[in-house]
């Protein structure tokens, strides 16, 4: 480990075993952390390996659980967001943190306008936000309305903002996610000319070539702790990813391999809504258990939801064991034979306040009325007993409220759902989010089950672990298109993740 | 049903609110609130506020409202006056445009002589008509400008050949000239027809020329009117006809006509603009349309249902005050004749143990909401939509991503609901005979959302039982009867009415709190 601390010379931030856990999940478990002032730091980790814990504890966002967190040498902590800022930290976040309906001046103020006997001095606080347009090099008017502004302008403005209250320590996480290329190079620009100025910078980023333009150093997070660092003359495409995943897959995916069948699903040329520019085309085969891999805004949900009718479709066709499928509805593609088991299990796949019955049976309802929307209570009953078996759903009754079951049995309730309409593919977001690992394993044991009775199976993880542990093949997709296809022995979290950050396999 | 295990206790802690309140009223006054009258009376009331109340929750259910309710519920009062509404015209006559007391003529248009006839093509028959106006032949004159009216006979046809008006001489000649220079109708004159006699023996029947040709056959609840050569005017409602021979006696409302038989008549047609049966089909529908209305602006446009009721609420009560001229409307006799039967009439028993004069009078629109609550709790309990709506009511991303139609479910909800306050607007408004537009049904709307929520409806949605709003709605009236009843002075009763659902609010959430407080106790 590289520390640049001494008696004399501290550095303006450092991290000292910060750990913080949350119900179920070690988030960070003791990871250390230097920013110099005049320098860009690059943090880069899988998803899920802590980095935006560890910027929310740095602005005040989340408290730690322990350790500690020094300014220039001296003990700090903060309360919240506030005290940070006052400190001098300042978190750009992934979603900007404007107002739309004020204009550019008032957003640089809110909370913090200058005042003269109660009231807004306009006068004073349209002269500062000149200057502070200036310092970030933005030429528009401190009265133009923030919604006429670009996404990159408006990031501006926010930098414009931590400046106007002497920000020395900027945070900057995934800040080119929504920006065109030239506002992103206007962007590097800027950082450039902060880092000249004194400024310390911390930059997250999963775009490996925009870490290797800024980064001074590289500190690699994996599972909650320090993986390494780099200097910047080992900062390498290679070096990066091999920090990222360096770690030896247990024996935790056990897997039974099943007889592969013909195809089942069939996707042409589909455009998603997010990225419409491009076309994905790919296969699932009966028994096959397809992963599709990417980074957290790849397009991997969004392409799911097109599939199975939440979005609509920007073009392209699916086909079902060969009949086509209308992109229209939910219920079409529930019809025709799939299931989706969605990113968000909260929002999208229960309904909390509800029983386990009424859970299981959501789905099934239509299929089991009888005459004139008769429902057919004792099928319900009888789909979610079967289920409860089936999948070990650890409930007292079929009545308990769903929300008061752990998440691994709200996931199987979810499944549950599904499994009692059996569904020829199941498309499964991000399956094992937020489950204990006893949970996990026996999710594993279901998606298997499924392709063993000859069904396909396609689902999002981004966990590669996950996803070389399970699948047969994996899709990668990198920025909305199918980036490359992995199989066999070149499944390798390598692979994997030159793919889904842009480099070539 | 055991799911809901919090919803029912709320359910029990409500009807002992409500059983409560009976028993005060019961030891406080007893006489009055025990009254036969008064138990109908609150049960008319419950079972009217009960039905609106119903419709409000299935919309609530599904996490919306509305507020148009009251609107509804008046503007389908005054369409069912409008298609209800009754008209009586003589069975012929001709326009009139020009009056000329020099000449002692009118210049009339017979192609305006209505002729209801069968047999004959129209042409022919307006042709004839123009020969029945004969010299001899006596006319009336009614609804003019200058209140001219008046018996004629004519002395002379002509026709004109220019215009193919007809120029007819009369005597004795008008009491005023009165002339339309740009042609427009002035007034209009009605054949009339001498009578034949009265009948000896019973006052109230006259003898008349049985319908045929130009005479027409008239049927009960026609007009008659009765006029002699000097213009006199009776006017009798038709109770019966009979057909004697050539001739046909007619049984008049009124005692005793006794006129000679030198009078005249002109027969006057009841024109009713709906049949009952209509009417009412079509108000229901209209309630229905709207409803759909507002559930294709929540669905399709995504408008906020607040928003779109809002609107609602103002346009309806609008449209209705328009439509009536903000006059009270109402429905005549056609309310004695076809409509009271109902909204008056009660199923009325003995009760063993009560004391014998006493007896339970159960008003017809109670069956009403017997009907409405059974059909509306099978659809809730018992069939899938219902099962769609608690669901997309709780959570509504989670219906849809599980293959649910929820817009199509929304918009049920609130058609159904717009054709619930459609049919009170017909119930509430047979119940008060009339309607006076600026006020009719105002704040129903409130009612029944209050209803609602005491029941166990949560505006959250997802939530609520029909028994439920039926308890809230006989609550609130309860306490209602309880103000009046006590002379608490009438000025305070919304802060009474306010105070309890307030109450039953804050007793809701509490039950939910020990349920959730329960449920993580027995979890961990």
């Amino acid at each position: 480990m590289v520390t640049q601390t001494n008696a004399t010379n501290f550095s303006r931030l450092s991290v000292r075993q910060l750990a913080k856990s949350f119900p179920g999940v070690r988030a960070l478990g003791g990871v250390d952390l230097d920013v110099q002032a005049g320098e860009v730091l690059g943090v880069i980790g899988e998803n899920g390996a802590g980095k935006s814990t560890l910027m929310k504890i740095l602005a005040g966002v989340q408290v730690q659980d322990q350790g500690q967190i020094l300014w220039e040498g001296q003990p700090v902590s903060f309360a919240n967001t506030r005290q940070a800022m006052e400190q001098g930290i300042v978190l750009i976040h992934q979603e900007l943190n404007l107002c739309d309906n004020l204009n550019v001046a008032e957003n640089l103020f809110l909370g913090n306008y200058p005042t003269l006997g109660g009231l807004i001095d306009f006068w004073t606080m349209y002269r500062r936000a000149r200057q502070s347009l200036e310092k970030v090099g933005l030429k528009v008017s401190p009265r133009m309305p923030l919604s006429r502004l670009s996404l990159g302008q408006q990031q501006m403005v926010e930098i414009a903002k931590a400046l106007s209250i002497d920000a020395k320590i900027l945070i900057f996480d995934e800040p080119t996610s929504s920006l065109s290329h030239s506002e992103a190079d206007a962007l590097f620009r800027l950082i450039d000319e902060l880092k000249a100025r004194g400024v310390g910078i911390v930059y997250i980023s999963h775009r490996l070539s925009e870490i290797m333009r800024l980064a001074d150093r590289v500190v690699v997070l994996r599972d909650g702790q320090n993986a390494g660092n780099l200097q910047r003359s080992e900062v390498t495409h290679e070096r990066m990813v091999q920090l990222m995943i360096g770690r030896d897959v247990s024996k935790f995916y056990v897997r039974t391999r099943h007889t592969i069948g013909d195809e089942v699903l069939r996707v042409d040329e589909l455009r998603t809504k997010a990225w419409p520019q491009h076309a994905c085309s790919f296969t699932v085969r009966r028994g096959e258990l397809v992963g599709i891999a990417g980074l957290v805004g790849a397009g991997r949900s969004e392409l799911l939801r097109t599939i199975f009718g939440i979005d609509r479709a920007g073009g392209g066709s699916v086909h079902v064991a060969g009949q086509q499928l209308a992109l229209r509805s939910p219920r079409a593609a529930m019809n025709a034979g799939l299931g989706l088991v969605p990113e968000d299990r909260k929002k999208e796949g229960l309904v909390l306040e509800s029983s386990v019955v009424r859970n299981v049976g959501l789905a099934g309802l239509a299929r089991n009325a009888g005459w004139g929307g008769w429902l057919n209570g004792r099928q319900e009953l009888a789909d979610t007993r079967q289920a409860m078996a089936d999948m070990r759903i650890k409930t007292p009754t079929p009545w308990q409220l769903v929300k008061f079951l752990s998440g691994g049995n709200q996931q199987k309730v979810v499944m549950g759902k599904w499994l009692a309409l059996s569904p020829q593919i199941m498309l499964m977001d991000e399956p094992t989010r937020g489950v204990d690992i006893g949970a996990k394993q026996e999710i594993y044991q279901l998606m298997e089950g499924l392709a063993s009775q000859g069904r396909g199976v396609l689902f999002v993880s981004s966990e590669l672990e996950e996803i070389i542990g399970i699948a047969d093949r994996v899709l990668v997709m990198h920025e909305g298109r199918l980036a490359g296809e992995v199989t066999g022995d070149q499944m390798t979290e390598h692979a994997i993740m030159q793919l889904a950050t842009g480099g070539s396999s | 049903m055991r799911e809901n295990l919090a919803g029912i206790v709320k359910l029990i802690g409500i009807s002992i609110i409500l059983v409560a309140l009976w028993v005060l009223m019961i030891r406080m006054t007893p006489e009055s609130f025990l009254d036969s009258g008064n138990i109908e009376n609150l049960l008319r009331r419950t079972a009217l506020f009960s039905i609106l109340g119903i419709g409000v929750a299935l919309v609530i259910m599904t996490a919306g409202i509305d507020l148009s309710l009251g609107s509804i519920v008046c503007l389908a009062g005054c369409f069912l006056a409008l298609f209800l509404k009754v008209d009586y015209q003589p069975y012929h006559s001709a326009g009139v445009y020009e009056i000329s007391k020099s000449k002692a003529t009118f210049l009339i248009d017979p192609l305006d002589l209505e002729v209801v006839e069968s047999g004959t093509s129209p042409t022919d028959a307006r042709a004839e008509d123009v020969g029945k106006l004969a010299a001899g032949q006596w006319v009336r004159l009614y609804q003019t400008k200058r209140s001219r009216s008046g018996m004629h006979q004519i002395t002379s046809v002509e026709k004109q050949s220019a215009n193919g008006r007809v120029l007819l001489t009369v005597a004795p000649a008008p009491a005023r000239d009165e002339t339309a220079d740009d042609g427009t109708l002035i007034a209009k004159i009605a054949p009339a027809l001498p009578m034949r006699g009265f009948s000896e023996e019973d006052g109230n029947v006259m003898q008349v020329q049985a319908g045929s040709g130009s005479v027409p056959a008239l049927k009960a609840r026609d007009r008659l009117w009765l006029s002699d050569a000097k213009g006199r005017l009776k006017e009798h409602v038709i109770a019966s006809t009979e057909l004697k021979g050539d001739g046909q006696d007619v049984r008049s409302d009124l005692d005793a006509p006794i006129v000679p038989t030198d009078w005249f008549w002109v027969g006057l047609e009841r024109r009713q603009f709906m049949s009952v049966r209509l009417a009412v089909l079509s108000v229901l529908g209209i309630g229905l349309g709207l409803g759909a209305l507002h559930g294709c602006l929540v669905t399709y446009v995504r408008l906020q249902p607040f928003v779109v009721t809002l609107c609602g609420l103002l346009i309806y009560r609008g449209w209705a005050r328009w439509l009536s001229d903000d006059q009270s409307v109402g429905f005549g006799n056609e309310y004695t004749d076809s409509l009271s039967w109902f909204s008056l009439g009660k199923f009325s028993t003995k009760v063993p143990w009560a004391s014998a004069e006493w007896e339970l009078n159960i008003p017809f629109v109670f069956f009403v909401l017997v009907a409405v609550a059974i059909l509306g709790a099978l659809l809730l309990n018992w069939t899938i939509w219902g099962r769609y709506i608690l669901a997309l009511g709780r959570n509504e991303e989670a219906a849809r991503f599980s293959g649910i139609n929820t817009g199509g479910m929304k918009r049920l909800a609130y058609t159904l609901c717009g054709l619930l306050a459609g049919l009170c607007g017909i119930l509430f408004a047979m119940d008060s005979g009339s309607i006076s537009p600026s006020n009719q049904g105002s704040f129903f709307e409130l009612y029944a959302i209050a209803a609602a929520v005491l029941g166990g409806c949560s505006l959250r949605g997802g939530e609520g039982s029909i028994s439920g709003v039926i308890i809230g709605t006989a609550l609130m009236q309860t306490l209602n009867n309880m103000i009046t009843l006590l002379k608490i002075p009438n000025t305070i009763e919304l802060v009474v009415l306010g105070g309890v659902i307030l109450l039953g609010v804050v007793f809701d959430e509490a039950v939910r709190w020990f349920f959730s407080w329960l449920g993580r106790k027995r979890r961990g």
